[in-house]
């Protein structure tokens, strides 16, 4: 395949389990051009990159160029991806690094044709090429798996995020290469969550939505603006017209105080927050914005000091024994070596589950779970069947009914319906309003503005571990009227 | 499955919370699997020696394999847990070393000893439990040490000598009544010379069966060794539930280097280390997993019971010793094998 082959994706598919990542994507690759990637999580934009790269296969679809089908052994050949965390060997130096995959059938140890060297001169990794990888520079990691394509002749460039870790200068370093592969007429590709990068660098953006390309950018259309618009408007058709209304807008007593909370990481720092009792609060802020720290660090995941106080408890018997937290993947809070009941259980303790020798309780347990298979409207057939056995929203159902069995005042969910139906994203949704109801508080992070419309009574914008001022939902008129204020408040934090 | 979703919205009455679903049906077919492979070995080799199914080469079989099974309990534990205890063997040696040094020359009653014997070993499992938490060495690495460690600590007491409480060394003396006592822990009775030892190999059984699947704490030892990430963010006791595991393995391997002490009556510095892999494979062949979240007493007793079988059905047979060793191999290989096939086979059926 030449350099100026036209790439063609048409109706690509990929489902895991019941959950449909890739949902007949169609895109065009153009030589010569960088093409902007963007797309909320769990909307299928990794996926489209494990495909691309060869990772993985898709379950149908076809890949075209210059009309001829694309194998999927040619991808793994043609397509580098340049990884946010560069995928290397850190113990062989820059220059070995290069060689691997393709040493040739010498029996001798491999050395490093001349061309390398020119290639590594031409990246600027001329003085790195005897250090060992590991002990460079994430910058200079990733030029080398730019010259590792290079150097296997790659035609298409795929990169993942590329600049998230870089400083200021090497992210200019990094884009000028991007550039200067576009112009050799190579596909170049950018996924990137920065808007400005997106604007910046590229000539056109694709938004990635619920496994299809939602919208495409180019010319003067491609502004941040529109392009956060259509990030945050994922899953639209299932929003309804009106907000959340379940709480009236007085201030009640309080149920969460935080004051000069600090994260030890250093991701915030001197935060005060406030969630009355009865409400639902969402927390929104890009990777790296602190946001999913700061709601980590109230259920004692994430280390932070400050004063805390939850109801009547204050310090770490507030966040131990009234707060419950759920880890955005499910991976991260269900036991597949368990049944669904043991699983709906597993946070529970004496007297709960056990008596006071410690012996459980098997009829008290079967009690137990069954009331929360119906409270939490968790589709299985028996309490004794594997957890895998569920489709995808009633695991996620599993693992936040797991959460409210532990009985806590303050629930925190992170992400709380990535990849999951709109129908049980409904049912999920009307669980946290019943459990803020009964005088608790939720808290979550969120990425996508309809969930917050449609969950939530505030929203607080985080940006560089700083708070904005909160949101009332039910003060905007419509998912736009939202997106819009939201996405003000983004850009105003970080230009701040 | 999405069928399933449709058309059932509550949950069936199960007649118990651990009633026959998925999960139980599995663990049913493996347990099941183990008792057909120990009844088809002995019909086996019955056929070939018509001297094996007789009531002295059972009892022979059952003693035989009571101190693998009972270190193989404790070992259980750490397994299901998501962690490796490879000084089982060495600490059952240090036990039976330690003994004999603090009763016999140390003149400590024995009484008195044999719990001493027990808190050296919760000792042992807190230094494996601790390094392997607070350091976060892996307990592979950790074990290992402590596997040269105890065998050097038993060197070290003895000096790297034998001891028989029934002709203690010159200057020391054995009093009656105590050795009676030692002996009777593990007493031989019948005309087939049936020995206790047996019973404290199923009274154990029964304890950790219990431990690992009636109470709460082998409920979240389970949790812990399926997901443990998990389980930290959920906030349940890790670090603790892991070192109680690591010292739990320790005491009951000590308990199981008295007990052969007792029955033996010699002890010798490198005393249980051949157990080792032995204990490992009747673990794995009884359905634990090395990684982590699955495991029962039940399996590891059967595990221990197919190798004691095969152990003294080739010796009668007495091919060598290498038939043994051979043996062994396949059975682990084999007994793995199999389940990971079955498995993949139910999976691709169910999917």
């Amino acid at each position: 395949m030449s350099g100026a082959t036209r790439l063609e994706i048409r109706g690509l598919r990929k489902s895991y389990g019941n959950t449909r990542a890739l949902d007949g994507l169609d895109l065009d690759l153009i030589p010569g051009e960088v093409l902007g990637i963007a797309g909320p999580n769990g909307a299928g934009k990794s996926t489209l990159i494990r495909i691309l790269g060869g990772e993985e296969r898709q379950d149908s679809g076809e890949m075209h160029g210059d009309g001829r089908p694309f194998a999927f052994a040619d991808a793994a050949r043609l397509v580098a991806v340049v990884h946010q965390e560069p995928q290397l060997f850190p113990n062989l130096t820059v220059a070995e690094n290069l060689l691997v995959g393709r040493e040739g059938g010498h029996v001798l140890r491999p050395r490093t044709p001349r061309s390398d060297r020119a290639l590594m001169e031409a990246l600027g990794l001329g003085p790195y090429a005897a250090r060992p990888l590991g002990t460079c520079t994430l910058a200079v990691q990733q030029r080398t798996e730019i010259a590792r394509a290079l150097a296997r002749d790659a035609r298409v460039f795929l990169f993942d995020e590329p600049n998230s870790a870089l400083t200021d200068e090497e992210s200019d370093e990094l884009f000028r290469e991007i550039h200067k592969l576009a112009k050799a007429g190579n596909i170049v590709i950018l996924v990137t969550h920065r808007l400005t990068d997106l604007v910046e660098h590229t000539a056109r953006v694709v938004v990635v939505r619920d496994g299809r390309i939602a919208a495409e950018l180019s010319g003067a259309a491609l502004t941040e603006e529109a392009i956060a618009q259509e990030l945050v408007l994922a899953e639209h058709r299932g929003v309804p017209d009106a907000a959340r209304s379940g709480r009236d807008a007085r201030a009640d007593a309080d149920l969460l105080r935080v004051a000069g909370w600090t994260h030890r990481g250093g991701a915030f720092a001197d935060v005060s927050l406030r969630v009355a009792r009865g409400e639902i609060l969402a927390l929104m802020g890009v990777e790296g914005s602190g946001a999913r720290e700061l709601l980590r660090s109230l259920g004692g995941v994430d280390p932070a000091r400050g004063d805390i106080a939850v109801a009547d408890a204050t310090g770490a018997a507030a966040i131990g024994k009234l707060t419950a937290y759920v880890p955005a993947t499910r991976q991260l809070s269900l036991y597949t070596n368990l049944t669904v009941g043991e699983n709906l259980l597993v946070r529970l303790g004496r007297p709960d589950i056990a008596d006071a020798t410690g012996t459980l309780r098997p009829r008290r347990m079967k009690a137990l779970a069954d009331d929360a298979v119906k409270r939490f409207l968790v589709k299985t057939r028996t309490l004794t069947q594997g957890i895998r056995s569920l489709s995808g929203g009633n695991q996620q159902k599993v693992a936040i009914a797991q959460a409210l069995a532990f009985r806590p005042r303050l629930l925190l969910l992170e992400e709380p319906t990535r990849g999951v139906d709109i129908g049980a994203r409904r049912e999920i949704y009307r669980l946290l309003a019943e459990f803020a109801a009964d005088g608790n508080a939720v808290v979550m992070y969120c990425t996508e503005v309809p969930e917050m419309f449609e969950a939530a009574d505030r929203v607080i914008v985080v940006s560089d571990g700083r708070l904005s001022a909160p949101l009332s939902v039910a003060e905007h008129p419509h998912v736009e009227a939202l997106a819009t204020e939201v996405t003000r408040l983004e850009r105003h934090g970080r230009a701040a | 499955m999405s069928a399933h979703d449709k058309t059932a919205p509550a949950p069936t009455r199960a007649a118990r919370f651990s009633a026959a679903g998925r999960a139980t049906f599995d663990l049913t077919l493996r347990l099941g699997g183990l008792a057909v492979a120990i009844v088809l070995v002995g019909l086996m080799f019955q056929s070939l020696n018509d001297a094996f199914l007789n009531t002295d080469v059972i009892i022979s079989v059952l003693r035989s394999m009571s101190s693998v099974a009972i270190m193989g309990l404790g070992l259980t534990l750490v397994i299901v847990i998501g962690e490796i205890d490879l000084s089982v063997g060495a600490m059952y040696g240090l036990a039976a070393n330690a003994l004999a040094v603090i009763w016999i020359q140390g003149g400590v009653p024995v009484y008195l000893a044999i719990p001493l014997v027990l808190l050296l070993a919760v000792l042992v499992g807190l230094f494996n439990g601790v390094l392997t938490t607070a350091l976060r060495i892996p307990s592979f690495i950790v074990t290992l040490g402590s596997y040269n460690l105890l065998y050097g600590l038993s060197l070290y007491v003895t000096h790297a000598s034998t001891f028989n409480p029934n002709y203690p060394p010159e200057g020391y003396t054995v009093d009656d009544g105590q050795l009676a006592f030692f002996i009777a822990l593990t007493k031989q009775f019948g005309a087939h010379q049936f020995s206790v030892e047996v019973f404290w190999m199923l009274g154990l059984v029964l304890v950790v069966g219990f431990l690992l699947h009636r109470t709460l704490f082998g409920f979240r030892l389970v949790a812990i060794g399926g997901n443990p990430v998990a389980a930290q963010l959920a906030r349940l006791p890790v670090r603790r539930y892991k070192i109680v595991a690591f010292i739990l393995s320790a005491v009951i391997a000590s308990i199981a280097g008295v007990l052969d002490f007792s029955f033996i009556q010699t002890s010798q510095p490198d005393l249980g280390l051949s157990q080792t892999f032995p204990v490992f494979a009747a673990v794995i062949i009884g359905g634990a997993s090395l990684a982590g979240g699955k495991g029962t007493a039940i399996g590891t007793l059967g595990g221990a019971l197919l190798l004691a079988e095969l152990q003294i059905g080739l010796a009668l047979l007495s091919p060598g010793p290498h038939a043994q060793q051979i043996f062994l191999g396949a059975v682990t290989i084999g007994a793995v094998a199999l389940d990971l096939g079955l498995t993949r086979l139910r999976a691709r059926r169910n999917a």
